[in-house]
């Protein structure tokens, strides 16, 4: 398996391209934009497209699902069934599938938007705008933001420490890193002024 | 990159290292992490071996091991997984990574200069006496890293995050920190001159580090912008 990370300048997302060299397959996860470079990833090394994972429903991550529709007949995976309508399979809680060859986990962590979902590849999560380094996903209200915090706690940072984090927008991560540097899950400890004894 | 296997030793929750067939080329078969290696002096002979013979290298896991006196210029780390590492008195240039992770590492007297790695993490990591002068750093994560005495000076660090970072006696100037986080990072004697701060994100409780009470309290002076 190798994982391949392409930069959608428009939304500042992340798009990856997972490959089964066994199997000759391809996975994408988070189509913000279709690029040459996605393609020519896919073409020249041989690859069919098997299936694309949407961690939700916002636009900087599915926005190239039309053009890659237009190209390629992937099984599209979403917890939310107006990312592709009728060609969506549509995932909730908790469970695994196969595709390209690949055992994919996949789980539902709702709180930045009620269809977030979030995939496990080997021991790399695809953590969409959930959680990322040092942060978590923006939400509407503090309900949401605590059912996140609880969700995150209970589904992601549950994993082995060295999990590997790639997440929706900004650099990769581990759960140890989170664990310890994660403004909100952490939110007591460092902090300058109390450091100083200013609170 | 990322084709890691877990420590074959039960319980152990730690990455194995890379292992290498009759050809000395990465395999995918699994294998034991450093702690539990049955021979940990041939496995890190295998690695370093592998590193001196290629320039591009892909997918290694190397987490725990201790590099000395070893030169990196124009290595390529794709994938790559250096966590928990020990660098002392590594010299480079024009050492380049993508998607590797050298989380909670310690770099002691690096110069690895003009660097190029992009979507890298350093998460945890400690550096003393290190230089990335002159280094393309895009989108890298330097989450709760802590830096002595050591210089990001001339380097792009565009989209990088410094969160929970802890600067002592570090120096970024003359970077691009456009989109780069600095929240709730603690510092001292950290210049910033000739950067564009005004371009990255400081919380409010860094902000008045520029002004208030605190900067009187931790001695921390910002340098002159223009």
């Amino acid at each position: 398996m190798k994982i391949y990370f392409h930069l959608n300048i428009e939304g500042f997302s992340n798009c990856y391209v997972i490959v089964n060299e066994l199997t000759s397959e391809a996975i994408i996860v988070d189509p913000g934009i279709i690029t040459p470079q996605i393609i020519e990833n896919i073409e020249k090394g041989g690859f069919t497209l098997a299936g694309v994972l949407v961690t939700h429903n916002h636009g900087s991550h599915v926005h190239g699902l039309q053009t890659l529709r237009k190209i390629y007949t992937p099984q599209i995976f979403a917890a939310d069934w107006e990312v592709a309508g009728n060609e969506t399979y549509v995932l909730k809680d908790e469970g695994i599938i196969q595709i390209a060859g690949l055992t994919v986990g996949y789980m539902s962590v709702p709180g930045h938007t009620p269809d977030s979902m979030v995939y496990k590849i080997g021991n790399v999560l695809f953590t969409g705008d959930v959680i990322s380094a040092g942060k978590i996903g923006s939400s509407n209200n503090k309900f949401s933001e605590q059912a996140l915090i609880k969700n995150i706690n209970e589904k992601i940072l549950s994993q082995q420490e060295e999990t590997i984090l790639m997440p929706g927008h900004g650099p990769p991560t581990t759960v140890a890193a989170e664990k310890m540097f994660n403004l909100a899950i952490n939110p007591k400890e460092t902090g300058i002024r109390e450091k100083l004894g200013l609170i | 990159m990322f084709a890691q296997n877990n420590c074959i030793e039960p319980g152990c929750p730690k990455s194995a290292l890379s292992t290498f067939n009759n050809d000395k080329e990465i395999t995918e078969m699994p294998g034991y992490c450093l702690e539990h290696s049955k021979n940990p002096e041939k496995t890190k002979q295998e690695i370093f071996d592998y590193i001196n013979s290629h320039e591009k290298i892909v997918g290694l896991n190397a987490g725990g091991i201790v590099f000395e006196n070893i030169d990196l210029t124009n290595k390529k780390f794709y994938g790559c997984n250096f966590m928990h590492c020990h660098f002392i008195n590594i010299h480079s240039t024009g050492l380049r990574s993508r998607m590797s992770m050298f989380d909670f590492a310690i770099f002691s007297d690096c110069n690895l200069l003009q660097s190029n790695m992009q979507f890298t993490s350093f998460a945890g990591s400690t550096f003393s006496h290190t230089l990335f002068t002159g280094s393309d750093m895009i989108q890298n994560n330097f989450s709760g890293i802590q830096s002595y005495q050591s210089s990001f000076d001339d380097s792009d660090l565009y989209n990088s995050r410094f969160v929970r970072a802890k600067l002592i006696d570090t120096s970024f100037r003359n970077c691009n920190v456009k989109k780069t986080v600095f929240h709730v990072i603690e510092q001292q004697n950290v210049l910033f001159k000739y950067s564009n701060t005004r371009e990255a994100i400081f919380d409010d409780d860094q902000s008045e580090l520029f002004i208030g009470e605190l900067s009187n309290k931790i001695g921390y002076v910002l340098e002159p912008q223009d």
